[in-house]
Protein backbone atom coordinates (compact mmCIF):
# COMPACT_ATOMS: atom_id res chain seq x y z
CA UNK A 1 0.00 0.00 0.00
CA UNK A 2 1.19 3.17 -1.10
CA UNK A 3 2.48 5.84 1.35
CA UNK A 4 -0.36 8.38 0.34
CA UNK A 5 -3.18 5.75 0.31
CA UNK A 6 -2.18 4.95 4.12
CA UNK A 7 -1.88 8.60 5.26
CA UNK A 8 -5.18 8.86 3.29
CA UNK A 9 -6.74 6.16 6.01
CA UNK A 10 -4.78 7.11 8.88
CA UNK A 11 -6.84 10.28 8.85
CA UNK A 12 -10.63 8.83 8.06
CA UNK A 13 -9.73 6.27 10.99
CA UNK A 14 -8.46 9.25 13.08
CA UNK A 15 -11.70 11.30 11.82
CA UNK A 16 -14.24 8.26 12.12
CA UNK A 17 -12.45 8.05 15.83
CA UNK A 18 -12.99 11.59 16.92
CA UNK A 19 -16.65 11.57 15.75
CA UNK A 20 -17.45 8.87 17.70
CA UNK A 21 -15.64 10.22 20.66
CA UNK A 22 -17.94 13.02 20.00
CA UNK A 23 -21.18 11.15 20.45
CA UNK A 24 -19.83 9.45 23.44
CA UNK A 25 -20.00 13.01 25.21
CA UNK A 26 -23.21 12.47 26.34
CA UNK A 27 -23.11 8.90 27.37
CA UNK A 28 -26.97 8.46 28.36
CA UNK A 29 -27.88 9.75 24.82
CA UNK A 30 -25.42 7.82 22.96
CA UNK A 31 -26.97 4.40 25.00
CA UNK A 32 -30.38 4.99 24.60
CA UNK A 33 -29.96 6.30 20.89
CA UNK A 34 -28.55 3.29 20.00
CA UNK A 35 -31.52 1.16 22.30
CA UNK A 36 -34.26 2.72 20.69
CA UNK A 37 -33.29 2.19 17.29
CA UNK A 38 -32.55 -1.73 17.72
CA UNK A 39 -36.86 -1.41 19.74
CA UNK A 40 -38.12 0.77 17.19
CA UNK A 41 -36.92 -1.66 14.48
CA UNK A 42 -37.46 -4.78 16.16
CA UNK A 43 -41.33 -3.60 16.29
CA UNK A 44 -41.17 -4.72 12.11
CA UNK A 45 -40.94 -8.46 13.30
CA UNK A 46 -43.91 -8.40 14.83
CA UNK A 47 -45.90 -6.35 11.71
CA UNK A 48 -44.28 -9.45 9.53
CA UNK A 49 -44.89 -12.56 11.84
CA UNK A 50 -48.71 -11.30 11.44
CA UNK A 51 -48.29 -10.94 7.86
CA UNK A 52 -46.41 -14.61 7.73
CA UNK A 53 -49.64 -16.00 10.04
CA UNK A 54 -52.24 -15.02 7.32
CA UNK A 55 -49.88 -15.80 4.00
CA UNK A 56 -47.07 -18.78 4.17
CA UNK A 57 -45.18 -16.35 0.92
CA UNK A 58 -45.08 -13.36 0.05
CA UNK A 59 -43.14 -12.52 -3.14
CA UNK A 60 -41.34 -15.47 -2.96
CA UNK A 61 -40.00 -14.59 0.57
CA UNK A 62 -40.76 -17.00 3.59
CA UNK A 63 -40.22 -15.27 7.17
CA UNK A 64 -36.82 -16.32 7.58
CA UNK A 65 -35.96 -14.67 3.99
CA UNK A 66 -37.59 -11.36 5.03
CA UNK A 67 -35.41 -11.06 8.27
CA UNK A 68 -32.73 -11.82 6.48
CA UNK A 69 -33.60 -8.53 3.95
CA UNK A 70 -34.64 -6.93 7.07
CA UNK A 71 -30.97 -7.15 8.97
CA UNK A 72 -29.45 -6.57 5.79
CA UNK A 73 -31.42 -3.44 5.34
CA UNK A 74 -30.53 -2.04 8.62
CA UNK A 75 -27.00 -3.04 8.68
CA UNK A 76 -26.09 -1.57 5.52
CA UNK A 77 -27.99 1.39 6.10
CA UNK A 78 -26.18 1.66 9.74
CA UNK A 79 -22.36 0.80 8.27
CA UNK A 80 -23.16 3.41 5.67
CA UNK A 81 -24.17 5.95 8.52
CA UNK A 82 -21.60 5.66 11.33
CA UNK A 83 -18.71 5.98 8.14
CA UNK A 84 -20.18 8.22 5.29
CA UNK A 85 -22.69 9.99 7.01
CA UNK A 86 -21.72 13.57 5.55
CA UNK A 87 -22.20 11.83 2.03
CA UNK A 88 -26.11 11.75 3.14
CA UNK A 89 -25.75 15.86 3.66
CA UNK A 90 -23.60 16.82 1.10
CA UNK A 91 -25.88 19.50 -0.13
CA UNK A 92 -25.36 21.56 2.83
CA UNK A 93 -22.44 21.66 2.65
CA UNK A 94 -22.32 22.63 -1.01
CA UNK A 95 -25.08 25.26 -0.75
CA UNK A 96 -23.71 26.75 2.61
CA UNK A 97 -20.30 26.55 0.77
CA UNK A 98 -18.53 24.25 4.09
CA UNK A 99 -15.99 22.34 2.06
CA UNK A 100 -13.04 25.33 2.17
CA UNK A 101 -11.88 23.16 5.41
CA UNK A 102 -11.59 20.77 3.56
CA UNK A 103 -10.10 22.46 0.38
CA UNK A 104 -6.93 23.56 2.25
CA UNK A 105 -6.15 20.20 3.49
CA UNK A 106 -3.44 18.06 1.11
CA UNK A 107 -6.07 15.18 1.67
CA UNK A 108 -8.27 13.59 -0.66
CA UNK A 109 -11.69 16.20 -0.46
CA UNK A 110 -13.78 13.51 -1.08
CA UNK A 111 -13.13 11.14 1.31
CA UNK A 112 -12.21 13.59 3.87
CA UNK A 113 -15.91 14.94 3.64
CA UNK A 114 -17.96 11.60 3.85
CA UNK A 115 -15.82 10.73 6.66
CA UNK A 116 -16.10 13.95 8.77
CA UNK A 117 -19.53 13.06 10.80
CA UNK A 118 -21.15 9.95 11.97
CA UNK A 119 -24.46 9.38 13.50
CA UNK A 120 -25.03 7.33 16.95
CA UNK A 121 -28.49 5.67 16.32
CA UNK A 122 -26.47 4.02 13.18
CA UNK A 123 -24.79 1.72 15.07
CA UNK A 124 -28.08 0.69 16.87
CA UNK A 125 -29.06 -0.31 12.63
CA UNK A 126 -25.71 -2.03 12.75
CA UNK A 127 -25.99 -4.74 15.58
CA UNK A 128 -29.73 -4.82 14.90
CA UNK A 129 -29.01 -6.39 11.55
CA UNK A 130 -26.42 -8.91 12.95
CA UNK A 131 -29.04 -10.17 15.92
CA UNK A 132 -31.45 -11.04 12.80
CA UNK A 133 -29.22 -12.75 11.24
CA UNK A 134 -27.84 -14.44 14.07
CA UNK A 135 -31.55 -15.20 15.63
CA UNK A 136 -33.45 -15.93 11.91
CA UNK A 137 -30.78 -17.74 9.80
CA UNK A 138 -26.95 -18.35 11.06
CA UNK A 139 -24.24 -19.79 9.13
CA UNK A 140 -20.48 -19.22 9.32
CA UNK A 141 -20.61 -18.60 5.79
CA UNK A 142 -24.17 -16.50 5.63
CA UNK A 143 -22.01 -14.59 8.15
CA UNK A 144 -19.21 -14.21 6.42
CA UNK A 145 -21.43 -12.93 3.42
CA UNK A 146 -23.57 -10.60 5.20
CA UNK A 147 -20.52 -8.87 6.23
CA UNK A 148 -19.08 -9.01 2.83
CA UNK A 149 -22.58 -7.47 1.53
CA UNK A 150 -23.06 -4.79 4.34
CA UNK A 151 -20.05 -3.41 3.15
CA UNK A 152 -20.88 -3.25 -0.65
CA UNK A 153 -24.02 -2.39 0.09
CA UNK A 154 -23.22 0.81 2.52
CA UNK A 155 -20.16 1.81 0.06
CA UNK A 156 -23.24 1.56 -2.70
CA UNK A 157 -25.47 3.66 -0.75
CA UNK A 158 -22.61 6.00 0.22
CA UNK A 159 -22.35 6.90 -3.50
CA UNK A 160 -25.79 6.95 -4.63
CA UNK A 161 -25.97 9.30 -1.79
CA UNK A 162 -22.70 11.10 -3.06
CA UNK A 163 -24.27 11.49 -6.63
CA UNK A 164 -27.32 12.89 -5.77
CA UNK A 165 -25.82 15.12 -3.22
CA UNK A 166 -23.42 16.54 -6.09
CA UNK A 167 -26.31 17.93 -8.14
CA UNK A 168 -26.59 20.61 -5.71
CA UNK A 169 -23.65 21.94 -7.44
CA UNK A 170 -25.82 22.11 -10.41
CA UNK A 171 -29.17 22.77 -8.97
CA UNK A 172 -30.30 24.96 -6.08
CA UNK A 173 -32.60 22.59 -4.58
CA UNK A 174 -31.22 19.42 -5.63
CA UNK A 175 -31.56 18.42 -1.67
CA UNK A 176 -35.27 17.77 -1.89
CA UNK A 177 -35.18 15.41 -5.11
CA UNK A 178 -32.04 13.86 -3.09
CA UNK A 179 -34.42 13.02 0.04
CA UNK A 180 -37.20 11.87 -2.08
CA UNK A 181 -34.75 8.94 -3.71
CA UNK A 182 -33.35 8.11 -0.48
CA UNK A 183 -36.50 7.65 1.16
CA UNK A 184 -37.44 5.78 -1.29
CA UNK A 185 -34.48 3.53 -1.16
CA UNK A 186 -35.44 3.15 2.11
CA UNK A 187 -38.92 1.71 1.75
CA UNK A 188 -38.47 -0.72 -1.15
CA UNK A 189 -35.27 -2.28 0.76
CA UNK A 190 -37.68 -3.58 3.40
CA UNK A 191 -40.11 -5.18 1.09
CA UNK A 192 -39.44 -8.57 -1.04
CA UNK A 193 -38.81 -7.78 -4.32
CA UNK A 194 -41.29 -10.49 -5.84
CA UNK A 195 -43.95 -8.05 -5.12
CA UNK A 196 -42.82 -5.76 -7.64
CA UNK A 197 -43.28 -6.43 -11.30
CA UNK A 198 -42.82 -4.07 -14.79
CA UNK A 199 -41.85 -0.28 -14.28
CA UNK A 200 -41.39 -0.66 -10.23
CA UNK A 201 -38.95 -3.67 -10.92
CA UNK A 202 -37.56 -1.60 -13.37
CA UNK A 203 -37.09 1.37 -10.84
CA UNK A 204 -35.61 -1.04 -8.16
CA UNK A 205 -32.60 -2.47 -10.01
CA UNK A 206 -31.78 -0.22 -12.87
CA UNK A 207 -32.58 3.81 -10.80
CA UNK A 208 -32.62 2.82 -7.57
CA UNK A 209 -29.53 0.86 -6.61
CA UNK A 210 -31.97 -1.79 -3.89
CA UNK A 211 -31.22 -4.45 -6.47
CA UNK A 212 -27.84 -4.53 -5.77
CA UNK A 213 -27.59 -3.21 -2.48
CA UNK A 214 -30.34 -5.81 -0.87
CA UNK A 215 -32.57 -8.05 -3.43
CA UNK A 216 -29.38 -9.61 -5.05
CA UNK A 217 -27.21 -10.09 -1.90
CA UNK A 218 -30.16 -11.62 -0.30
CA UNK A 219 -30.62 -13.81 -3.16
CA UNK A 220 -26.71 -14.96 -3.06
CA UNK A 221 -27.23 -15.88 0.48
CA UNK A 222 -30.17 -17.75 -0.26
CA UNK A 223 -28.70 -19.70 -2.69
CA UNK A 224 -25.19 -19.08 -3.93
CA UNK A 225 -24.34 -17.72 -7.41
CA UNK A 226 -20.76 -16.76 -7.93
CA UNK A 227 -21.93 -14.49 -11.30
CA UNK A 228 -24.27 -12.48 -9.06
CA UNK A 229 -21.78 -11.76 -6.25
CA UNK A 230 -19.25 -10.37 -9.40
CA UNK A 231 -22.07 -8.10 -10.80
CA UNK A 232 -22.33 -6.55 -7.49
CA UNK A 233 -18.59 -6.23 -6.62
CA UNK A 234 -18.33 -4.53 -10.18
CA UNK A 235 -21.48 -2.57 -9.63
CA UNK A 236 -19.87 -0.89 -6.01
CA UNK A 237 -16.46 0.05 -8.31
CA UNK A 238 -19.08 1.37 -11.29
CA UNK A 239 -20.94 3.70 -8.79
CA UNK A 240 -18.02 4.22 -6.73
CA UNK A 241 -16.01 5.92 -10.00
CA UNK A 242 -19.04 7.59 -11.40
CA UNK A 243 -20.06 9.15 -8.20
CA UNK A 244 -16.38 10.70 -7.59
CA UNK A 245 -16.63 11.53 -11.48
CA UNK A 246 -19.69 13.62 -10.80
CA UNK A 247 -18.45 15.01 -7.69
CA UNK A 248 -15.06 16.15 -8.65
CA UNK A 249 -16.68 17.57 -12.04
CA UNK A 250 -19.38 19.40 -9.90
CA UNK A 251 -16.42 20.79 -7.51
CA UNK A 252 -15.23 22.62 -10.22
CA UNK A 253 -18.46 24.96 -10.01
CA UNK A 254 -18.22 25.51 -6.24
CA UNK A 255 -18.39 28.85 -4.80
CA UNK A 256 -17.90 28.50 -0.86
CA UNK A 257 -19.28 31.66 0.75
CA UNK A 258 -18.70 34.11 3.59
CA UNK A 259 -21.56 32.44 6.08
CA UNK A 260 -19.95 32.16 9.74
CA UNK A 261 -19.63 28.81 10.97
CA UNK A 262 -18.08 25.95 13.26
CA UNK A 263 -16.83 22.96 12.75
CA UNK A 264 -19.15 20.77 14.78
CA UNK B 1 11.31 35.98 -5.51
CA UNK B 2 8.00 35.98 -5.91
CA UNK B 3 6.24 33.78 -3.82
CA UNK B 4 2.85 34.88 -4.88
CA UNK B 5 2.09 35.79 -8.29
CA UNK B 6 -1.76 36.63 -9.76
CA UNK B 7 -2.42 37.50 -13.70
CA UNK B 8 -5.38 38.92 -14.68
CA UNK B 9 -7.04 37.04 -12.48
CA UNK B 10 -10.74 36.62 -12.26
CA UNK B 11 -13.47 35.13 -11.36
CA UNK B 12 -17.46 35.16 -12.20
CA UNK B 13 -20.50 34.02 -9.91
CA UNK B 14 -23.84 33.68 -11.07
CA UNK B 15 -26.36 34.64 -8.68
CA UNK B 16 -30.31 33.46 -9.01
CA UNK B 17 -32.32 36.83 -8.96
CA UNK B 18 -35.91 36.99 -7.29
CA UNK B 19 -38.77 39.75 -7.25
CA UNK B 20 -40.63 40.09 -3.60
CA UNK B 21 -43.06 37.82 -2.27
CA UNK B 22 -44.91 34.93 -3.29
CA UNK B 23 -45.33 36.92 -6.94
CA UNK B 24 -41.52 36.98 -7.21
CA UNK B 25 -40.99 33.35 -6.43
CA UNK B 26 -43.45 31.74 -8.66
CA UNK B 27 -41.92 34.02 -11.89
CA UNK B 28 -38.52 32.67 -10.52
CA UNK B 29 -40.00 29.16 -10.67
CA UNK B 30 -41.26 29.65 -14.30
CA UNK B 31 -38.53 32.27 -15.65
CA UNK B 32 -35.52 32.05 -13.66
CA UNK B 33 -33.23 35.49 -13.52
CA UNK B 34 -29.51 34.57 -13.03
CA UNK B 35 -27.38 37.78 -12.88
CA UNK B 36 -23.93 37.48 -13.43
CA UNK B 37 -21.56 39.40 -10.91
CA UNK B 38 -17.96 39.79 -11.29
CA UNK B 39 -16.25 38.89 -8.11
CA UNK B 40 -12.98 39.49 -9.11
CA UNK B 41 -12.33 41.69 -12.44
CA UNK B 42 -8.80 40.84 -13.84
CA UNK B 43 -6.40 41.35 -11.06
CA UNK B 44 -3.06 41.20 -11.07
CA UNK B 45 0.06 41.55 -8.29
CA UNK B 46 2.61 39.47 -6.70
CA UNK B 47 4.12 39.37 -3.46
CA UNK B 48 7.74 38.72 -2.35
CA UNK B 49 9.03 35.93 0.20
CA UNK B 50 8.93 37.10 4.01
CA UNK B 51 6.83 39.83 2.91
CA UNK B 52 3.51 41.04 5.01
CA UNK B 53 1.10 41.99 2.97
CA UNK B 54 -2.47 43.46 3.45
CA UNK B 55 -5.03 42.83 1.05
CA UNK B 56 -7.82 45.25 1.95
CA UNK B 57 -11.33 46.46 0.51
CA UNK B 58 -14.66 46.81 1.81
CA UNK B 59 -17.42 44.20 1.63
CA UNK B 60 -17.97 42.38 -1.83
CA UNK B 61 -14.51 43.86 -2.92
CA UNK B 62 -13.34 39.98 -4.18
CA UNK B 63 -10.40 39.66 -0.66
CA UNK B 64 -11.70 36.65 -0.12
CA UNK B 65 -12.81 35.66 -3.32
CA UNK B 66 -9.09 36.26 -4.40
CA UNK B 67 -8.33 34.21 -1.44
CA UNK B 68 -9.84 31.43 -2.74
CA UNK B 69 -8.19 31.14 -5.79
CA UNK B 70 -4.81 31.43 -4.45
CA UNK B 71 -5.71 28.60 -1.93
CA UNK B 72 -7.40 26.08 -4.71
CA UNK B 73 -10.73 26.36 -2.71
CA UNK B 74 -12.33 27.87 -5.81
CA UNK B 75 -11.43 27.69 -9.49
CA UNK B 76 -10.41 30.79 -11.50
CA UNK B 77 -12.62 31.71 -14.37
CA UNK B 78 -9.87 33.80 -15.99
CA UNK B 79 -5.98 34.49 -15.75
CA UNK B 80 -3.62 32.56 -13.59
CA UNK B 81 -2.32 31.98 -10.33
CA UNK B 82 0.60 30.76 -8.61
CA UNK B 83 1.68 30.55 -5.33
CA UNK B 84 5.52 29.08 -4.70
CA UNK B 85 5.63 27.87 -8.64
CA UNK B 86 2.32 25.41 -7.82
CA UNK B 87 -1.23 26.34 -9.54
CA UNK B 88 -3.76 26.29 -7.11
CA UNK B 89 -6.51 24.88 -9.87
CA UNK B 90 -4.36 22.10 -10.84
CA UNK B 91 -2.44 20.96 -7.74
CA UNK B 92 -4.16 21.74 -5.08
CA UNK B 93 -2.90 19.12 -2.86
CA UNK B 94 0.44 19.94 -3.61
CA UNK B 95 0.05 23.28 -2.57
CA UNK B 96 -1.72 22.78 0.68
CA UNK B 97 1.28 21.05 2.07
CA UNK B 98 2.85 24.64 1.61
CA UNK B 99 0.27 27.01 2.84
CA UNK B 100 -1.54 27.86 5.87
CA UNK B 101 -4.89 29.50 5.91
CA UNK B 102 -6.72 30.71 8.84
CA UNK B 103 -10.08 32.21 7.88
CA UNK B 104 -11.62 34.49 10.80
CA UNK B 105 -15.09 33.45 9.87
CA UNK B 106 -14.78 29.67 9.59
CA UNK B 107 -13.74 27.40 12.36
CA UNK B 108 -11.74 24.57 10.84
CA UNK B 109 -11.07 23.10 14.46
CA UNK B 110 -13.48 20.33 15.74
CA UNK B 111 -15.17 22.48 18.54
CA UNK B 112 -15.39 19.20 21.20
CA UNK B 113 -11.72 18.26 20.74
CA UNK B 114 -8.77 20.18 22.86
CA UNK B 115 -6.87 22.46 21.42
CA UNK B 116 -4.35 19.23 21.76
CA UNK B 117 -5.91 16.44 19.99
CA UNK B 118 -7.06 19.26 16.89
CA UNK B 119 -3.08 19.31 16.38
CA UNK B 120 -2.73 15.75 16.43
CA UNK B 121 -5.28 15.42 14.03
CA UNK B 122 -3.65 18.36 11.70
CA UNK B 123 -0.74 16.81 12.65
CA UNK B 124 -1.78 13.65 10.77
CA UNK B 125 -3.42 15.53 7.82
CA UNK B 126 0.20 16.92 7.29
CA UNK B 127 1.06 13.09 7.14
CA UNK B 128 3.53 14.27 10.08
CA UNK B 129 5.05 11.79 12.12
CA UNK B 130 3.48 11.73 16.11
CA UNK B 131 7.20 12.74 17.48
CA UNK B 132 7.26 15.73 15.38
CA UNK B 133 3.42 16.87 15.79
CA UNK B 134 4.08 16.47 19.63
CA UNK B 135 7.89 18.66 19.33
CA UNK B 136 5.57 21.27 17.04
CA UNK B 137 2.94 21.73 19.30
CA UNK B 138 5.33 22.34 22.35
CA UNK B 139 6.89 24.65 20.23
CA UNK B 140 4.20 26.50 19.09
CA UNK B 141 1.87 26.39 22.54
CA UNK B 142 4.73 28.40 24.11
CA UNK B 143 4.86 31.09 21.38
CA UNK B 144 1.23 31.30 21.29
CA UNK B 145 0.68 30.97 24.86
CA UNK B 146 -1.78 28.00 25.03
CA UNK B 147 -0.42 26.06 27.94
CA UNK B 148 -3.10 26.77 30.04
CA UNK B 149 -5.82 25.42 27.68
CA UNK B 150 -4.18 23.55 25.53
CA UNK B 151 -6.48 20.56 27.50
CA UNK B 152 -9.94 22.18 27.06
CA UNK B 153 -12.54 22.03 24.68
CA UNK B 154 -12.64 24.39 22.07
CA UNK B 155 -15.92 25.23 22.32
CA UNK B 156 -15.33 26.52 25.88
CA UNK B 157 -12.50 28.66 24.58
CA UNK B 158 -12.71 32.56 23.98
CA UNK B 159 -12.59 33.91 20.63
CA UNK B 160 -9.80 35.46 20.93
CA UNK B 161 -8.47 31.68 22.43
CA UNK B 162 -9.95 29.91 19.26
CA UNK B 163 -8.48 32.27 16.85
CA UNK B 164 -4.89 31.82 18.43
CA UNK B 165 -5.53 27.86 18.25
CA UNK B 166 -6.83 28.56 14.52
CA UNK B 167 -3.39 30.05 13.68
CA UNK B 168 -1.59 27.32 15.69
CA UNK B 169 -3.54 24.61 13.58
CA UNK B 170 -2.56 26.15 10.76
CA UNK B 171 1.34 26.44 11.23
CA UNK B 172 1.42 22.64 12.80
CA UNK B 173 2.99 21.86 9.25
CA UNK B 174 5.62 24.90 8.89
CA UNK B 175 3.73 26.61 5.80
CA UNK B 176 5.69 28.99 3.84
CA UNK B 177 2.90 31.43 2.86
CA UNK B 178 0.42 32.14 5.53
CA UNK B 179 -3.40 33.23 4.10
CA UNK B 180 -5.26 35.26 6.84
CA UNK B 181 -8.68 36.02 6.04
CA UNK B 182 -10.20 38.45 8.17
CA UNK B 183 -7.91 36.94 11.36
CA UNK B 184 -9.29 39.41 13.87
CA UNK B 185 -13.00 39.58 13.08
CA UNK B 186 -14.77 39.69 15.92
CA UNK B 187 -12.58 40.13 18.59
CA UNK B 188 -12.40 43.26 21.51
CA UNK B 189 -9.01 45.62 20.86
CA UNK B 190 -6.74 43.87 23.32
CA UNK B 191 -6.92 40.20 21.84
CA UNK B 192 -6.51 41.88 18.23
CA UNK B 193 -3.44 43.14 19.54
CA UNK B 194 -2.41 40.00 21.04
CA UNK B 195 -2.85 38.14 17.24
CA UNK B 196 -1.11 41.20 16.15
CA UNK B 197 1.99 41.08 18.00
CA UNK B 198 1.94 36.90 16.87
CA UNK B 199 1.43 37.52 13.49
CA UNK B 200 4.56 39.80 13.27
CA UNK B 201 6.89 37.44 15.31
CA UNK B 202 5.98 34.63 13.44
CA UNK B 203 6.58 36.62 10.16
CA UNK B 204 10.18 37.77 12.06
CA UNK B 205 11.29 34.63 13.26
CA UNK B 206 10.07 32.23 10.92
CA UNK B 207 9.88 34.05 8.19
CA UNK B 208 6.56 33.30 6.89
CA UNK B 209 4.91 35.21 4.11
CA UNK B 210 1.91 36.62 5.30
CA UNK B 211 -1.23 37.51 3.12
CA UNK B 212 -3.79 39.49 5.10
CA UNK B 213 -7.07 40.63 4.12
CA UNK B 214 -9.13 42.61 6.35
CA UNK B 215 -11.53 45.39 7.33
CA UNK B 216 -9.57 46.74 10.37
CA UNK B 217 -7.39 49.67 9.30
CA UNK B 218 -5.93 48.92 12.31
CA UNK B 219 -4.57 45.30 11.51
CA UNK B 220 -2.81 46.61 8.49
CA UNK B 221 -1.32 49.65 10.21
CA UNK B 222 0.64 47.87 12.62
CA UNK B 223 1.19 44.97 10.14
CA UNK B 224 1.62 45.62 6.94
CA UNK B 225 4.52 47.35 4.93
CA UNK B 226 2.48 46.88 1.65
CA UNK B 227 -1.02 47.38 0.92
CA UNK B 228 -3.09 46.26 -1.77
CA UNK B 229 -6.87 47.91 -1.86
CA UNK B 230 -9.80 46.34 -3.66
CA UNK B 231 -13.13 47.14 -4.57
CA UNK B 232 -15.54 45.35 -6.98
CA UNK B 233 -13.12 43.15 -7.79
CA UNK B 234 -10.03 45.59 -8.65
CA UNK B 235 -7.33 46.88 -7.71
CA UNK B 236 -7.53 50.65 -6.98
CA UNK B 237 -4.29 50.80 -5.11
CA UNK B 238 -0.81 48.72 -5.05
CA UNK B 239 1.41 50.88 -2.54
CA UNK B 240 3.76 50.98 -0.04
CA UNK B 241 2.38 51.60 3.90
CA UNK B 242 4.30 54.40 4.59
CA UNK B 243 3.25 56.19 1.51
CA UNK B 244 -0.55 55.33 2.11
CA UNK B 245 -0.37 56.81 5.80
CA UNK B 246 1.14 59.74 4.40
CA UNK B 247 -1.67 60.41 2.19
CA UNK B 248 -4.42 58.68 3.55
CA UNK B 249 -3.92 57.48 7.13
CA UNK B 250 -3.19 60.56 8.27
CA UNK B 251 -6.77 61.57 9.57
CA UNK B 252 -9.18 60.52 12.49
CA UNK B 253 -12.45 61.00 13.64
CA UNK B 254 -12.95 62.30 17.02
CA UNK B 255 -16.63 61.93 18.34
CA UNK B 256 -16.71 63.91 22.08
CA UNK B 257 -19.64 64.31 23.96
CA UNK B 258 -19.77 67.61 25.70
CA UNK B 259 -21.44 68.34 29.43
CA UNK B 260 -22.22 72.26 27.80
CA UNK B 261 -22.67 73.09 24.24
CA UNK B 262 -19.20 74.52 23.16
CA UNK B 263 -17.98 76.06 20.12
CA UNK B 264 -15.24 73.60 19.12
CA UNK B 265 -11.78 76.42 18.79
CA UNK B 266 -10.71 76.70 15.09
CA UNK B 267 -7.27 75.39 14.75
CA UNK B 268 -5.57 73.96 11.68
CA UNK B 269 -5.69 70.27 10.70
CA UNK B 270 -8.96 70.26 12.46
CA UNK B 271 -12.44 69.81 10.29
CA UNK B 272 -15.90 69.91 12.03
CA UNK B 273 -17.99 67.44 10.78
CA UNK B 274 -21.14 68.16 12.62
CA UNK B 275 -22.02 69.40 15.62
CA UNK B 276 -25.67 69.03 16.94
CA UNK B 277 -26.39 70.72 20.68
CA UNK B 278 -23.46 68.98 22.74
CA UNK B 279 -22.47 66.19 20.38
CA UNK B 280 -19.50 67.02 18.09
CA UNK B 281 -17.65 65.23 15.48
CA UNK B 282 -14.66 66.47 13.53
CA UNK B 283 -11.58 64.97 11.35
CA UNK B 284 -7.87 65.51 12.67
CA UNK B 285 -5.18 65.91 10.23
CA UNK B 286 -2.59 64.22 12.27
CA UNK B 287 -0.18 65.37 9.76
CA UNK B 288 -1.10 69.38 10.54
CA UNK B 289 -1.72 68.53 13.99
CA UNK B 290 -0.57 66.01 15.93
CA UNK B 291 -3.68 64.03 17.89
CA UNK B 292 -2.68 65.02 21.08
CA UNK B 293 -2.89 68.75 20.22
CA UNK B 294 -5.83 68.54 18.81
CA UNK B 295 -7.56 66.76 22.10
CA UNK B 296 -6.01 69.72 24.12
CA UNK B 297 -8.49 72.23 22.64
CA UNK B 298 -11.28 70.48 24.21
CA UNK B 299 -11.65 70.84 27.50
CA UNK B 300 -11.42 68.36 29.40
CA UNK B 301 -13.83 69.52 32.31
CA UNK B 302 -16.33 69.54 30.39
CA UNK B 303 -15.72 66.46 27.96
CA UNK B 304 -18.55 62.94 29.20
CA UNK B 305 -17.26 61.10 26.26
CA UNK B 306 -14.71 60.22 23.25
CA UNK B 307 -14.33 58.12 20.60
CA UNK B 308 -11.35 58.31 18.24
CA UNK B 309 -11.21 56.63 15.28
CA UNK B 310 -9.32 55.77 11.46
CA UNK B 311 -11.39 57.54 8.62
CA UNK B 312 -13.38 54.03 7.20
CA UNK B 313 -11.77 52.38 4.59
CA UNK B 314 -14.77 53.08 1.98
CA UNK B 315 -13.67 56.92 2.79
CA UNK B 316 -9.92 56.42 1.89
CA UNK B 317 -11.49 54.64 -1.74
CA UNK B 318 -13.37 57.43 -1.92
CA UNK B 319 -10.44 59.30 -1.94
CA UNK B 320 -8.41 57.14 -3.59
CA UNK B 321 -10.71 57.34 -6.97
CA UNK B 322 -11.33 61.25 -6.70
CA UNK B 323 -7.51 61.49 -6.74
CA UNK B 324 -7.38 59.26 -9.83
CA UNK B 325 -9.93 61.33 -11.57
CA UNK B 326 -12.22 58.37 -11.57
CA UNK B 327 -15.99 58.12 -10.20
CA UNK B 328 -16.34 55.41 -7.87
CA UNK B 329 -19.00 52.43 -9.44
CA UNK B 330 -21.39 51.15 -6.83
CA UNK B 331 -19.99 47.99 -4.40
Amino acid sequence: MSTAVKNQLRVCLLAIKYNIMREMLNRVTFLTNIGFMILNNATFILQWMILFHIKEDIGGYTMREVMLLWGLAASTFGLSRIFFARAFSLPDLIVSGKLDSYLVQPKNVLLSVITSATNTSAIGDLLYGLILLCVFCFSLKRLFLFLLFTVTGAVILAAFALLLGSLSFWFLRADAFAQHLMNSFISFSTYPDGIFHGAARFLLYQVLPVGMVIYRPVHVMVDFDMGSLARILAYTVLICALAATVFYRGLRRYASSNLMEARM
Amino acid sequence: MNVIEAENLAKTFRVRQKEKGMKGSLQAILRPRIKEVQAVDGISFSVEAGEMLAFIGPNGAGKSTTIKMLTGILYPDGGRANVLGIDPAKQRKRLAYEIGTVFGQKEQLWTHLTPYDNFRFFGAIYDSPDRETESRIRELADTFELGSFLNTPVRNLSLGQRIRCEIVASLIHRPKVLFLDEPTIGLDPVVKENIRALIKQMNRELGTTIFLTSHDVGDIEKLCRRIIIVNSGRIVLDDSMDHLKHHYLNRKIVEAKLGEETALPAAEGITLLKQKGSQVRFQVDTGRLPINEALHLIDAENLEDINISNIPLETIITDIYKAEGREEKAV
